[in-house]
């Protein structure tokens, strides 16, 4: 996974919107150019981008007049710094096996994808342009996320070449 | 089904917003303890941006064109010509940086306007509209100016300030060259972000509320919603500053440049050592065996042949925290002044994590001063002060909202009006 998939991840589990998070994420970004201050290491940054996105996410959400999640900011960062920490296991490649996964997947489920997370619906607007049950959208929601997990671990483990 | 497909599917409600405090509780629980949660929910993190990303690029990709013989039909030229035309003045106007305007909505006490030109009026009216380049000034420590911009943001100054509209690229630029301001920042499609730039420090906000006091040496700013970026002029040290944090910007380098969360409030302030503790308008005057710390009231010009003699206190700059004003609250102020001049006190308000509220000011006669020249200790509930004149809207007692200053004033140079101590107490006990 890349870093801005990472920081792009850690905003939206904030805002819940998945150009909102891509926005903030070009904000951070910014940031981190313009800013006069040095990072001793890119785990340093990466630590500074994750609170830097997470406060812009807050901020949005009250811009917003919506009340921040209810997950508590200590869950948040213990979540930021499991994704620090995994920078540095063995990652490479999986922002694009991740892409090759979705892009493998059947129709009807990059169809479910996309209207929750691309077109933003919530899952009772979703279920009802389907014309299922709710508690089945998030059955499929969860399979779905699970069956790509395992997908990109099927790809990562395969020999290079 | 499986414990973790169930907890998975608890999370997918999660994410949707659909879950009651129970089941709420359930899930900050399961994230805290188990890692394996924690990872799915990352997992679900990152394949949702990616979903979106894999969705916005598949939009951007390039269609296949047709391709056709031209045909030459007049009338599509002139059609298209004029298109091009709307299009070429829809992009002058869009890419045309608006005027950096700001109008003042209320004014209250003596104000004074310098217009780029250079003229000067001391005179000032609701409604008049500054351009970059223009100055306003509040003269004295009851003033008040508030200002609106184009986009709905508000500046409010007040006491002893002033304020420059810059013309600064891409931004709407401001210089306090001294005093207290607040700024509500709103952003709207195509406005620009707001610089504040004070003797010590660029402040910079898109969508915020804050405060700023700026002293020549110094400058404190407030965020209390939102974010700003502050520069430290000195050595270009940059910092956002996020809501409930604030930073002190010094010209001195020895001076650390941090930004630490704002103290919670109290209900208590002194200002006894008034020359390096919060005075921040007055004359340090010799210590004497009587009375170590004397600060003498400063003239203060408000308009044309009309001086005062002030001094003011600010709560920022003593390094307190934030100060409560609450039901019972009482000033007491220790002074001299000569005989037969009647001494002004007031204070300036504003809401707690908020914008400026307003000013409350109570005259006390020469009689309860006491003999002369001997020093007098004059202590005031909240109930002895009322809104200044023009703020007649505000509530009779400001409780619940937070000191900014507390300031005194004589209109008679030969009152020679001195401070020995300053403080604000909490209701009295059995009050």
């Amino acid at each position: 996974m890349n870093q801005r998939d990472r920081v792009s991840a850690a905003a939206w589990l904030v805002v819940r919107d998945t150009h909102a998070a891509e926005d903030i994420f070009q904000n951070v970004a910014l940031k981190a150019m313009t800013k006069e201050v040095r990072f001793e290491n890119e785990g340093a940054l990466l630590s500074w981008a994750f609170i830097t996105a997470r406060r812009e996410g807050i901020d949005w959400l009250r811009r917003r007049k919506n009340e921040p999640a209810f997950l508590d900011e200590a869950i948040l960062e213990q979540l930021e710094q499991e994704w620090v920490a995994e920078r540095f296991g063995q990652d490479a490649g999986r922002s694009a096996a991740l892409r090759d996964c979705i892009g493998e997947l059947p129709a009807k489920s990059c169809d479910l994808l996309k209207r929750r997370y691309f077109d933003g619906y919530a899952c009772e607007d979703v279920a009802q342009q389907l014309g299922i049950k709710l508690d089945a959208i998030y059955k499929r929601l969860s399979r779905l996320h699970h069956a790509l997990k395992k997908c990109i671990e099927t790809k990562l483990a395969q020999p290079a070449g | 089904m499986t414990s973790s497909e169930e907890e998975n599917e608890l999370l997918m409600r999660y994410l949707d917003g659909r879950l009651d405090p129970n089941d709420q509780a359930r899930v900050a629980e399961l994230l805290r303890d188990d890692a394996e949660a924690r990872a799915f929910l990352r997992t679900v993190a990152e394949q949702a941006v990616v979903v979106a990303d894999v969705q916005r690029i598949g939009q951007h990709k390039p269609q296949s064109a047709k391709i056709v013989a031209p045909e030459f039909r007049p009338w599509k030229w002139a059609v298209a010509a004029v298109a091009a035309f709307v299009l070429l003045v829809a992009f002058v106007i869009a890419t045309t940086p608006p005027r950096h305007v700001a109008k003042v909505s209320t004014i209250i006490g003596p104000c004074q306007y310098i217009g780029a030109d250079g003229k000067v009026q001391d005179e000032l009216k609701a409604g008049t509209e500054l351009k970059a380049g223009d100055t306003i000034r509040t003269r004295s420590s009851r003033a008040w100016v508030e200002l609106s911009l184009d986009d709905g943001s508000v500046i409010t100054v007040a006491g002893r300030s002033r304020l420059r509209l810059l013309n600064v690229q891409t931004r709407r630029g401001f210089q306090l060259a001294y005093g207290s301001l607040w700024a509500t920042v709103v952003q709207r499609a195509g406005s620009q972000p707001i610089s504040i730039q004070t003797p010590t420090a660029t402040v910079e906000a898109t969508t915020a509320q804050f405060d700023l006091e700026a002293h020549s040496l110094m400058s404190i700013v407030r965020v209390n919603d939102g974010s700003a970026n502050v520069v430290r002029l000195a050595d270009g040290q940059a910092a956002d500053v996020i809501a409930d944090y604030q930073a002190v910007v010094s010209l001195s380098r020895r001076q650390e440049f941090a930004v630490v969360s704002q103290p919670e409030p109290v209900n208590v302030w002194n200002c006894s050592l008034l020359a390096g503790r919060g005075a921040v308008f007055g004359k340090i005057l010799p210590a004497t065996a009587k009375q170590k710390s004397r600060l003498g009231a400063k003239p203060m010009l408000i308009g044309k042949k009309a001086t005062i003699y002030a001094a003011n206190f600010s709560v920022q700059c003593s390094r307190s925290a934030p100060v409560m004003i609450e039901s019972g609250s009482r000033v007491r102020i220790r002074g001299t002044t000569r005989p037969g001049n009647p001494v002004y006190f007031g204070i300036t308000t504003q809401r707690i994590k908020g914008g400026f509220f307003g000013k409350y000011i109570c005259k006390i006669d020469a009689g309860a001063l006491g003999q002369a020249s001997e020093p007098w200790q004059i202590e005031m509930d909240l109930g002895h002060f009322g809104p200044v004149d023009g703020m007649e809207h505000l509530p009779d007692l400001p409780i619940g909202m937070e000191l900014t200053d507390i300031w005194v004033f004589s209109k008679e140079e030969r009152a020679e009006l001195e401070i020995h101590r300053v403080e604000f107490l909490p209701k009295e006990i059995g009050q």
